[in-house]
């Protein structure tokens, strides 16, 4: 019945979203908004002190405005006075608003630190919670500081209950993950590691991604995790879909705990200890052998968590790396996946395979789903399949198939999605410099990529292919070849018109042999791109042509004239202008040998890592990559794009000069570092040590609830000497009649009397609505008792509510024997008053007169109810009208002890209900009394107050009598 | 709450998705160079989802939940470029897809998408089915849970997802848990309050 209390009250705030949404325009809805945000600016601003639920009210609806996009500059005072509030809704709004839009105003955090730190000591669990969330939720520096030292108290304390744990965990994470260094290391960190056995699920789960992150942090300090790590995934793995109760996630057993344990164990190298390793060996094969087992359900929720955790414990072996088999295994798996009918199954396989292809052993088995990737490339309808599939092909290539993957993925970029075609341009570039035999086809493949995606080849790809060319002199006279062809086409890129340019200007006398393409033709087919290409472009052309005057000195009149040309000495641009007019000035002055040595051959490029690959680590990130080329320095080049780039070397004729501007320079970005291979760093940075604990070290922290014991049943007769009597009327019961009867309210056997001369025992037991009672009568004197007539006796009133029957006893009790009386009693409603038994005899003459209460309370009725905290409460706000309540706050009179007052109100007849109040030292009990007209529902709450030394006593039933007097009888008991 | 006039709302909640009309590849391109600095430094290794976001299907946001600190104005931006990236991905793709250094995994349940943003090493099913999860809870809880009870009862669904997930971690797995907790709380609004808080004695 969850609909119960969704509306809270807060009909303003209904009305006022309902309004926004009513809004026909932005206008309209901003005018809507400032009318109200006028309104709780006047509301706040006002002189009458606004009630609680009006200042959550209005917090609450500044909320919405602000999730609705507006900014919000004031209310924030009215949110932190709500946090101190006493009433939970307004708590929770207060801290709501506090985490979402937090301040920085210091005076405004010292207030809401002191909130929480108040609502931390509370010992309420419910208001801990809101405000540990707050913590994490704001995660600040300030937070931290005020808090790191607190939390792990909480975490760790005995006392504390598993859902403040929890939030204790996480809280203490985030803080953490923020700022590591304060939070104190110290004892605590020990006993976290061993909620890894606790025994409640959630609490572990938490636990484990606090002792995750510590983990990584410090690997060593945390080693006992990986053997208890093991174990509880091995219990979970091994256990049946039921055994988890609520932890089974549609039929699979606590699977976000199995993901972050094989997480956790992902910090560590593989177990040094071979029983750890063997039992952890035997969880994955379990693991794998489970994906081959039919489905327990066709829901998709079931698969998916099954196979997340397969996918992470695939990730697990392939982060160890060592054990063929299960790498074999896991690739095998995922080839299954590879043809799986669902999309996000064949997405994983494809990324997860990714890493595998990066294994000595699962290399080769890798490839042989090459066809099953190339398919996929081709016919996903998912980009982002397909770029999963791009990535696997890339990590899968090598010398034997870099021929097929290099020209499918160039087929594929004819067709290929614009937002990733820049990266296989890189990837192909990357793969056909690394696996080139022979250089030609690393050229054609190259100018392949400038054709077909040309706006995508990059600066780095095509300085890349001219830094080769340059560097080899046995492609250079294909090169020049091939871009001369590919210039012939009508509408060619402008890449290749780069490209193009600076090969037939260092080499384009290889060619000129052929009459078909002479140096003229050369220069008039650059010449025809000239006018349409960008301001770079047409620079760099500038330079070939001064180049051609010096390699094929009879293009020199036809490049002087065009050099001369007013588009070329007034152009606009200053650059193009410079160096038209100090060209021609030094095609016209220079001697050839001079121009020979200025417009010598570029030297060869020193050695370095592709700039291509750099590009595409910067691109994908750190760990995107894998680094399959070994021994290569990380070095970035540092590239400085367009005109600088150009052989502009002529004003500084250094031979040595470097024509690309491609100074080596050691990398500052970020991407270039650390960007291995995630596995090899995880592998070269955990130290090798591993864990060997004990097992079994478990900390229970629940101090097991003893069932209380039955006071035991003492009907001693014992002889005792002989008194006088007492008194001679029948009817009023004795003055501590009403002491003795208190001493049965939670107790049903025991002596309800003695004096001098008689013992009177009880025992009695009660079943629904009826009871039976057994009193015994010792004689303590060596001397008969005559005339010994006990009576039950009740007002006229009562025998309405009970009806007891007996039998006389023998009047005769010789000394030192004992009678027994039975009473069968049988409650026909409710009822305050207990029935009295008068008891006469004569001894030694004298007649004995005493009159008590029978222990016969309503209490007695009771049947006691197990429920669950939720219909606790929801009965409890079924009974909330003022009659039904009756409260009492007394004075401690005995000393407060825990599990004598839990056994006291077992004894009173209600289950004790454990997890039900949030303060875990307070009592809740529930039962119901039986009455042969009426069943009267009873709930009751204890609380004690140690400091004070007093109990505040709530009870609630149907009857406003029952009510009261159980409220009464109960408060008489501590 | 079915009393409040409504423009948009339960009529439309089986409606069909909107298909990737245009040059959807064009759309999906992530144009804008934005610096998502504090997201990229955050990459410490440690999982755990860095955003939740809950939007329409007319791209309205219902629900936002950040993990990782930002300016209001990063988040603006980064929540109209993803919700532009999904709304125009077609219906059978997969539910993952690259974000700058960032995993998206979203999914749709009738007429809202649920879409968390998450580490690239993170397990991206089991990601789903906290959203699923999330949608369980919030159905157990409003019963039927639709666009609507999210709009108007805002403030409860963030309730409900705080009880299920704190700092981006999951807290508690258990369905009945979480339910129990915010029922809890829900009934202690007016029973705790009168009875926790009467003047101490």
């Amino acid at each position: 019945m969850p609909a119960v209390s969704k509306g809270d009250g807060m009909r303003g705030l209904a009305v006022f979203i309902s309004d926004i949404r009513n809004c026909k325009s932005k206008e309209a809805e901003i005018k809507r908004i400032n009318k109200e945000l006028a309104n709780i600016r006047s509301k706040f601003k006002g002189d009458k002190a606004l009630d609680g639920y009006s200042k959550k009210k209005y917090v609450c609806k500044l909320l919405f405005i602000f999730l609705l996009g507006h900014d919000i500059d004031f209310g924030h005072m009215e949110a932190v006075n709500l946090l101190s509030s006493n009433k939970y809704t307004e708590k929770q709004i207060g801290y709501l608003f506090i985490s979402v839009l937090v301040n920085s105003n210091s005076e405004l955090i010292r207030l809401i630190n002191n909130a929480i730190k108040n609502d931390l000591a509370s010992r309420n669990p419910t208001f801990m919670c809101l405000a540990l969330h707050c913590i994490a939720n704001v995660g600040s520096r300030e937070m931290a500081e005020a808090f790191a030292s607190e939390i792990p108290r909480i975490l760790v304390a005995g006392d504390t209950m598993d859902s403040v744990k929890q939030s204790a965990a996480l809280c203490l994470l985030r803080l953490y993950k923020t700022s590591p260094d304060l939070v104190p290391m110290g004892e605590w960190t020990s006993r976290v590691v061993h909620l890894l056995n606790d025994q409640h699920m959630g609490v572990v789960t938490a636990a484990v991604s606090l002792i995750t992150c510590l983990c990584r942090k410090n690997p060593d300090d945390f080693k006992t995790c990986v053997s208890l790590a093991v174990s509880r995934l091995s219990r979970i793995v091994s256990s049946a879909s039921t055994d988890l109760q609520d932890y089974t996630y549609y039929f699979v057993p606590a699977p976000w705990l199995s993901v972050k344990l094989l997480r956790l164990l992902q910090c560590y190298p593989p177990p040094e200890d071979a029983a750890v390793k063997g039992r952890l060996v035997e969880c994955l094969e379990t693991i794998l052998n489970k994906a081959q087992e039919p489905p327990k359900s066709k829901k998709v929720q079931h698969s998916n968590a099954k196979n997340a955790i397969l996918f992470e414990a695939i990730s697990l072996i392939i982060h160890y790396d060592s054990e063929p088999n299960l790498l074999v295994r896991a690739c095998n798996q995922l080839g299954q996946f590879l043809q799986h009918r669902e999309t996000n199954l064949r997405y994983l396989a494809l990324e997860s395979m990714c890493t595998l292809a990066s294994s000595e052993f699962s290399h080769e088995a890798v490839k042989t789903h090459i066809e099953t990737v190339i398919n996929a490339l081709k016919t996903e309808r998912d980009v982002s399949v397909r770029q999963r599939a791009a990535d696997l092909l890339y990590a899968m290539c090598d010398r034997t198939n870099s021929k097929q993957i290099v020209s499918e993925m160039l087929s594929y970029l004819e067709t290929a999605d614009y937002s990733i075609r820049e990266e296989i341009v890189l990837k192909v570039a990357i793969l056909a410099e690394r696996y080139a035999v022979d250089y030609s086809w690393y050229v054609d493949t190259i100018l392949n990529l400038i054709r077909i995606a040309g706006d995508y080849v990059s600066e780095e790809v095509w300085y890349r292919v001219i830094q080769i060319v340059i560097n080899r002199d046995d492609v250079q006279g294909y090169a020049a070849k091939t871009v001369f062809e590919a210039l012939q086409a009508p509408a060619c890129h402008e890449n290749m018109v780069k490209v193009g340019g600076y090969i037939l200007g260092e080499f384009g006398n290889l060619i000129a042999g052929d009459p078909r393409s002479s140096p003229l033709v050369q220069f008039n087919l650059l010449h025809s791109k000239f006018h349409l290409c960008s301001v770079s472009t047409r620079a760099l052309l500038l330079s070939t042509y001064i180049k051609f005057i010096n390699l094929f000195p009879e293009t020199k009149p036809t490049i002087q004239d065009v050099l001369r040309s007013d588009s070329q000495i007034r152009n606009a641009d200053v650059e193009l202008q410079q160096r038209a007019v100090e060209y021609l000035k030094l095609s016209s002055i220079a001697s050839t040998d001079v121009l020979a040595t200025v417009l010598e051959e570029m030297p060869p490029f020193p050695e370095r890592e592709s700039s291509i690959l750099a590009k595409l680590k910067k691109k994908k990130g750190p760990g995107a990559v894998n680094e399959l080329e070994e021994g290569k320095k990380d070095q970035n080049a540092e590239i400085n794009g367009g005109v600088e780039a150009t052989p502009s070397t002529t004003s500084t004729p250094s031979p040595s000069a470097d024509l690309l501007n491609l100074r080596s320079a050691p990398v500052t970005g970020s991407a270039a570092p650390s960007a291995g291979n995630l596995l090899v760093d995880v592998f070269s940075d955990t130290p090798s040590a591993t864990a060997s604990l004990a097992p079994g070290a478990e900390d229970n922290f629940l101090s097991d609830l003893e069932p209380p014991s039955e006071s035991p049943l003492s009907l001693l007769v014992d002889a005792a000497q002989p008194s006088d009597a007492v008194s001679e009327d029948p009817a009023l019961p004795i003055a501590e009649a009403d002491e003795l009867l208190n001493k049965f309210v939670c107790k049903n056997n025991g002596v309800l009397f003695e004096n001098q001369l008689l013992q009177i025992g009880v025992k009695s037991e009660f079943r629904q609505n009826l009871g039976r009672m057994y009193l015994f009568y010792g004689n303590k004197t060596s001397v008969q008792f005559q005339s010994f007539t006990p009576t039950v006796s009740y007002t006229e009133d009562l025998q309405n509510h009970l009806n007891i029957q007996t039998k006389p006893v023998d009047p005769m009790v010789e000394g030192g024997a004992q009678v027994q009386q039975v009473l069968n009693i049988e409650c026909l409603t409710d009822f305050d008053d207990a029935p009295l038994i008068n008891i006469k005899f004569r001894y030694g003459g004298t007649l004995q007169n005493i009159t008590l209460k029978l222990p016969i309370t309503v209490n007695k009725f009771f049947q006691a109810t197990e429920m669950p905290s939720q219909d606790f409460f929801q009965r409890w706000k079924q009974l909330s009208l003022p009659q039904q309540e009756a409260q009492k706050i007394f004075k401690a009179n005995h000393p407060m002890d825990s599990e004598v007052t839990k056994a006291k109100l077992l004894g009173f007849g209600t289950a004790l209900l454990e997890n039900v109040d949030p303060n875990p030292d307070n009592y809740v009990g529930a039962g119901i009394i039986q009455t042969k007209s009426v069943h009267v529902g009873c709930l009751l709450r204890l609380e004690p107050n140690i400091q004070a030394q007093m109990y505040r006593l709530t009870l609630r039933t149907s009857k406003e009598s029952v009510s009261k007097h159980l409220c009464e009888l109960l408060s008489k008991q501590f | 709450m079915q009393a409040v006039p409504q423009s948009k709302g339960r009529g439309q909640l089986h409606g069909r998705c909107i298909g990737g009309r245009g040059a959807a590849g064009e759309v999906a391109v992530p144009v804008s160079p934005l610096s998502l600095s504090p997201v990229s430094s955050f990459s410490a290794g440690t999982e755990m989802i860095r955003f939740l976001l809950l939007f329409s299907r007319q791209g309205k946001l219902r629900l936002q939940k950040w993990y990782i600190t930002l300016t209001e104005k990063e988040k603006r931006k980064i929540t109209r470029e993803l919700m532009q990236i999904i709304l125009s991905r077609s219906p059978k793709t997969s539910s993952f897809l690259d974000w700058k250094d960032l995993k998206l995994v979203y999914k749709r349940y009738a007429s809202l998408y649920f879409c968390c943003a998450i580490e690239d090493q993170d397990n991206e099913l089991l990601t789903l089915e906290i959203v699923h999860r999330l949608v369980e809870l919030l159905d157990k809880y409003f019963g039927n849970v639709c666009e609507l009870d999210i709009i108007f009862n805002f403030e409860k669904a963030y309730f409900i997802l705080d009880e299920f997930l704190m700092g981006g971690e999951i807290q508690e797995t258990s369905k009945e848990s979480v339910v129990r907790a915010i029922e809890d709380a829900d009934m202690l609004q007016e029973t705790m309050e009168e009875y926790m808080n009467k003047p101490t004695f």
